[in-house]
């Protein structure tokens, strides 16, 4: 009677052994041929600018986002289109263990890592005292701790495929505060002192560390409203699309240029934010800011 | 009387603006993880100034501490004029040899507390207006001194929070301030360290505690933005604001 058992016993785990390869075995053997490149926030905006601007440079990617359903059309239109491979995951950033998850993930196929992409934020019109502590708090997460975190977990694996990148994507708004965009203008500012930093502590590492600093960038067609509202004519010139930007980024990137800001005019107005005392753009912003709410207001009333 | 807020009030910078507000004649909300060294702080202010001081014991790295603090406000229903936000983790080079748990820690408590105590405190400060915000930033928030990674970007986040808070709550009658010290020897670790990298001019600029918080509090309730103690200090941070923020991250690692 033992013997049956054990021979049952056998053959069902060698059953569940070869179901589960099936499951996870094909999954944990990834493309060796090329280099990966991994977006955090890659599905949409700025992020798939950048994604496709790799995958044209023949790089693997492996994208991170939230949703599911975007990344999965990411991933088709940059599979169909540039015959890589593409991997995806679907996380929220915002969390405590993601970025740990993201690197024993990348550790346990030993993926040939070469590019980290820090391109997920969360931004708003208005913030500070408009939004809810648990936003200006997620902002905060996604913003500043996931850029830090990402960039230390994965690491070991940069230094180990040195030469290698990281590029850290904060906005103009880190370079003077904006005042309608509290909160957001802080976490950037961070994200910008934090590549300075890194940069030179990484230098001996042979990892080059990037800071993308675009001006207004049309991803969703709220953002081109609200540029069209504050900073008017000039506003609307100054801005790009995201794929120019991503191609911008990803090329300046491998010229290891340490602050990279698309566009002329973007670059004009950024040298001279970061020129003047912060307190005049404070008040400079403040005033674009009144203007546009007394035209709201006085539109409402007629 | 009055009622003045302080986060990270035990000890250090926090400690010198409690007794510079406490001769000032406001009473007094300590807020600080130790409970035994709030309590000795709270005995000997109440002997040296005749004041009222009252404790809470939070840790500000929790998310919700500041909900906290502000619950035990409005249940006690304190008249509060200033808050001052004097709680912050810093260190040397940070990023690379700390544990991701320590760096999330530093942003919570430099950044995130003080931004969510402020959210929280705004409606109060706004009835009992004219009030102060003060933060304490440090010359590390001006450039990115490479050394310190994390502590300068939660630093260089808060200036500009700081800034922008001012312009919104002009109207208000809430003037809010940042404070920006050098080098203060509130521990020795920090004189060794500073001594050690910084040399003559790192002793040279360091001011007195004491007198830092008389200065800040001073220039504080006369609604000064950007407050630097220390002369040499205040034309180090010039220097900082305007050499290039490249040289600076090249010389400082």
């Amino acid at each position: 009677m033992m013997r049956y058992y054990l021979v049952f016993l056998f053959f069902l785990f060698s059953y569940l052994g070869s179901l589960a390869q099936s499951a996870f075995g094909n999954d944990l053997q990834i493309d060796t041929s090329r280099p990966y490149a991994l977006i955090a926030g890659g599905s949409k905006g700025i992020g798939y600018g950048i994604s496709e601007a790799l995958a044209k440079r023949g790089y693997n990617l492996i994208l991170i986002a939230r949703h599911a359903d975007t990344l999965q059309t990411a991933k088709t239109k940059l599979e169909t289109k540039y015959k890589i491979h593409v991997e995806t995951l679907a996380m929220d950033l915002s969390f405590d263990t993601t970025a740990t998850v993201i690197a024993k993930w990348c550790t346990a196929r030993n993926v040939r890592l070469k590019i980290l992409c820090n391109v997920a934020g969360l931004g708003g019109a208005n913030d500070y005292l408009s939004l809810a502590l648990d936003s200006l708090r997620y902002m905060v997460r996604l913003n500043i701790e996931s850029c830090m975190a990402l960039s230390l977990t994965l690491l070991p694996l940069l230094e180990k495929n040195a030469p290698s990148y990281i590029l850290n994507v904060a906005s103009m708004a880190g370079f003077a505060p904006i005042p309608v965009k509290n909160m957001y203008s802080a976490t950037k500012s961070a994200v910008v002192f934090f590549s300075y930093s890194l940069r030179y502590q990484l230098k001996d590492k042979n990892i080059s560390v990037s800071c993308l600093c675009p001006g207004p960038v049309y991803t969703k067609p709220e953002i081109v409203k609200d540029t069209k509202e504050k900073l008017g004519w000039f506003g609307n010139k100054m801005a790009m699309d995201p794929s120019a930007v991503g191609e911008i980024a990803i090329k300046k990137t491998f010229n290891k240029r340490l602050i990279i800001v698309p566009g002329n005019l973007a670059k004009i107005s950024s040298s001279l934010i970061r020129f003047l005392p912060r307190r005049w753009v404070v008040n400079l912003y403040g005033s674009a800011g009144n203007k546009s709410k007394k035209k709201k207001s006085s539109s409402e009333k007629s | 009387m009055a009622w003045a807020l302080i986060a990270g009030g035990s000890k250090g910078m926090g400690l010198s603006l409690a007794e510079a507000l406490a001769r000032r004649k406001f009473d007094l909300l300590l807020i600080a993880r130790n409970q035994s060294e709030l309590e000795t702080v709270r005995r000997q202010l109440e002997k040296n100034h005749c004041i009222q001081v009252e404790i809470l014991r939070a840790d500000l790295s929790m998310p919700e501490s500041a909900s906290l603090i502000h619950a035990w406000c409005t249940t006690n229903q304190f008249d509060i004029k200033i808050v001052c936000y004097a709680a912050g983790l810093g260190g040397s080079k940070d990023f690379q040899n700390l544990p991701l748990d320590q760096i999330r820690n530093m942003i919570r408590v430099n950044l995130d507390s003080a931004v969510a105590l402020t959210y929280l405190f705004i409606p109060l400060l706004k009835k009992s207006a004219p009030a102060h915000i003060l933060y304490i930033g440090s010359l590390a928030g001006f450039a990115p001194l490479s050394v310190k990674a994390v502590y300068a970007a939660s630093k260089s986040a808060l200036h500009s929070f700081a800034y922008s808070l001012r312009q919104m709550m002009k109207a208000d009658q809430i003037s809010v301030s940042c404070a920006s010290p050098g080098p203060l020897f509130t521990k020795d670790s920090i004189e060794k360290e500073t001594i050690r990298q910084l040399g003559w001019i790192g002793k040279q600029m360091a001011v007195d505690p004491e007198r830092a918080g008389e200065i800040i509090v001073s220039r504080m309730l006369k609604g000064q933005m950007m407050i630097i103690p220390g002369k040499l200090s205040f034309i180090f941070s010039w220097m900082l604001r305007l050499l290039p923020d490249g040289l600076i991250a090249r010389i400082s690692y």
